[in-house]
């Protein structure tokens, strides 16, 4: 089997001849780290990244069999972006950035990471109409149907391949950062944020439709949100509900006309109290289940929503900073959750500084001894 | 409806000029500034940190409500100090040193000055020995330390080694917080107490000044 039928038969409970080694990439700091230590050549650290040679270069000496997230999409972005200036250089060193979103971020060399946000441009509905909303309309640049007319011919086979939909919700959260994204909900007309919501949304439909309509194949789907946070949701359940439900729908309902049906999601933190909009709307695989960082489980999804949800990650990435004991624990964790069928372990995003190369190339071992 | 309630009310809604309007009518009332405080801030920011905690509300009614506290603070901060109130204790907090996050700071210390503490606020990015030079000439009570990354909790262990080194381990609590850190992490470097989240912090500092 390639590792292509591999995942498409675990996710539709189909049986298969072995697990795969699937993983979610790595963090540059541990690719440098990695050659510090002289466990890689320098030249494998350069140009690595998701789905390129270098990293399947890598993945080899590892022993995976593939990076699981492999996907295209479109510029569904702000166009054009804020100009990207620095605005002030600090006396430690960092400096305040505005970056493509009109986020002013706090950027500090050596930290990478996620952006560490100061303010924002979107503040009001005068900002929005006059800066955001223009930057944020459909035109047919943002689809490169060339490339989509070829692309049954080019896509790999051995392995499978998603349309990225955006986000709904993420975006919107980076170009007002959490803290604007709280006054505008509050402070200003009730209309605004869902004005925001709905106009960045009707454009990433537009783009996945246009993708879809050149022919082009996919194996899944793939949202990105990062909406939640230690604790839970960073806004309620039933605002997010009635804010985006819709756009879930729409997409999904888009993807399941062109015969995708796996939808993945990957956000941050602890999702269970978004899971039902999610779930209700079409989005049925939970990826990468941070389970190390953030405590987020796929089993009360499994049993609250039962084959409704499938599950792509949840083995504990930082048990391969420790020793064989931790790696052990998570692999014998896998085996349970692989058990229930529907889910493919995966490190619960990307491998940190300080993973231990050795303890890698056993858990890629173990993980494909595992029985289904 | 007493004035002080309606405060308390407004605050929970994120009404912040409602509520800075409320607070000088309350003053030109009469009222004491500290039942103001007492009763009309702080109780509604105890209101919102109990339902944080129960997951009744979330960020954004935090954000909002600590807002509309600030507003208030800041009209009553004359007439407190003219009164001679003093806070219940007082905390240093900030992000580690390699850390620029600091939402989840910020939301600690809107919690903890919810409960009437003094918070001096270090920011991001803070070396360990800044926390313990901060404890030891502004005589706090408490060092809070956050971080969100997996990579600076390390540091966390440095300021608990550092209150060693300066000989203040026994005068001074040691919270931390973040993502990334847990109840073993805080056992595992020595300090004194982890919390889950901000309102949990909030408790457990005002608990530990009101004790001392």
């Amino acid at each position: 089997m390639t590792n292509r039928e591999r995942c498409i038969n675990l996710l539709h409970f189909k049986p298969v001849d072995r697990m795969p080694a699937v993983h979610f990439g790595y963090w540059p700091e541990l690719l440098d780290e990695w050659v510090r230590l002289g466990k890689i050549p320098a030249e494998l650290a350069i140009g690595n990244y998701d789905g390129s040679e270098k990293e399947r270069e890598l993945d080899k000496l590892l022993g995976w069999d593939f990076n699981y997230y492999r996907t295209y999409g479109s510029a569904n972005h702000l166009i054009p972006g804020f100009e990207t200036k620095v605005l002030e250089v600090l006396p430690d060193g960092s400096r305040r950035v505005q970056n493509a979103d009109g986020v002013i971020e706090r950027v500090k060399p050596g930290v990478t990471s996620i952006p560490s946000e100061d303010d924002y441009l979107l503040k009001d509905r005068e900002s929005f109409e006059k800066y955001y909303k223009p930057k944020m309309q459909f035109f047919s640049e943002r689809v490169d149907v060339e490339f989509y007319k070829k692309f049954n011919d080019i896509r790999p086979y051995d392995v499978p391949v998603g349309l990225h939909l955006g986000s709904v919700m993420g975006n919107i959260r980076n170009i007002t950062t959490v803290i604007g994204m709280s006054y505008l909900i509050y402070d200003e007309d009730e209309e605004l944020f869902a004005d925001i919501v709905d106009t960045y949304a009707e454009m990433q439909y537009k783009c996945a439709e246009a993708i879809l309509q050149t022919g082009a194949k996919f194996d899944f789907a793939h949202y990105w949100e990062d909406i939640c946070f230690k604790n839970g949701p960073l806004l309620s359940p039933d605002l997010f509900d009635g804010l985006c439900a819709k756009h879930y729908k729409k997409r999904n309902e888009l993807c399941h006309k062109y015969g995708i049906d796996i939808i993945s999601l990957d956000c941050d933190g602890v999702t269970d109290k978004l899971l039902p909009t999610w779930v209700e709307t079409g989005v049925n695989t939970m990826f990468p289940i941070e389970v190390g960082v953030w405590g987020d489980q796929f089993e009360p999804a499994r049993k609250k929503f039962g084959k409704n949800v499938l599950g792509v990650g949840g083995m504990d990435k930082t048990a391969l900073r420790i020793d064989k004991a931790a790696v052990d624990k998570e692999v014998e964790r896998m085996k349970r959750l692989a058990s229930l069928g529907g889910f493919i372990p995966c490190p619960d995003h990307r491998l940190m500084p300080g993973t231990k190369f050795e303890l890698v190339q056993y858990y890629t071992e173990e993980i494909k001894k595992i029985k289904i | 409806m007493s004035i002080l309630t309606e405060i308390s009310e407004n605050l929970q809604k994120g009404k912040a000029k409602i509520v800075k309007e409320l607070v000088m009518q309350a003053v030109e009332q009469g009222y004491a500034p500290e039942e103001i405080l007492s009763k009309g801030l702080l109780d509604g920011m105890n209101i919102i940190g109990e339902k944080f905690k129960a997951n009744e509300v979330y960020v954004p009614e935090v954000l909002v409500a600590a807002r509309a506290m600030n507003v208030g603070s800041q009209v009553l901060k004359p007439y407190l100090e003219q009164a001679g109130v003093k806070a219940v204790g007082r905390v240093c907090i900030g992000t580690v040193q390699g850390d620029l996050h600091d939402i989840g700071k910020n939301l600690v210390k809107m919690m903890m000055e919810g409960k009437g503490l003094e918070v001096i606020d270090l920011g991001t990015d803070v070396a360990p020995e800044t926390f313990i030079q901060t404890a030891i000439e502004q005589n706090c009570q408490i060092i809070c330390c956050s971080a969100l990354l997996t990579t600076t909790m390390g540091v966390m262990g440095e300021v608990v080694k550092k209150a060693e080194e300066a000989g203040i381990r026994d005068k001074v609590k040691i919270m931390i917080g973040g993502a990334p850190v847990d109840e073993a992490f805080c056992r595992q470097i020595g300090a004194d107490c982890y919390t889950p989240d901000a309102a949990s912090a909030a408790d457990a500092a005002a608990a530990f000044c009101a004790a001392n």
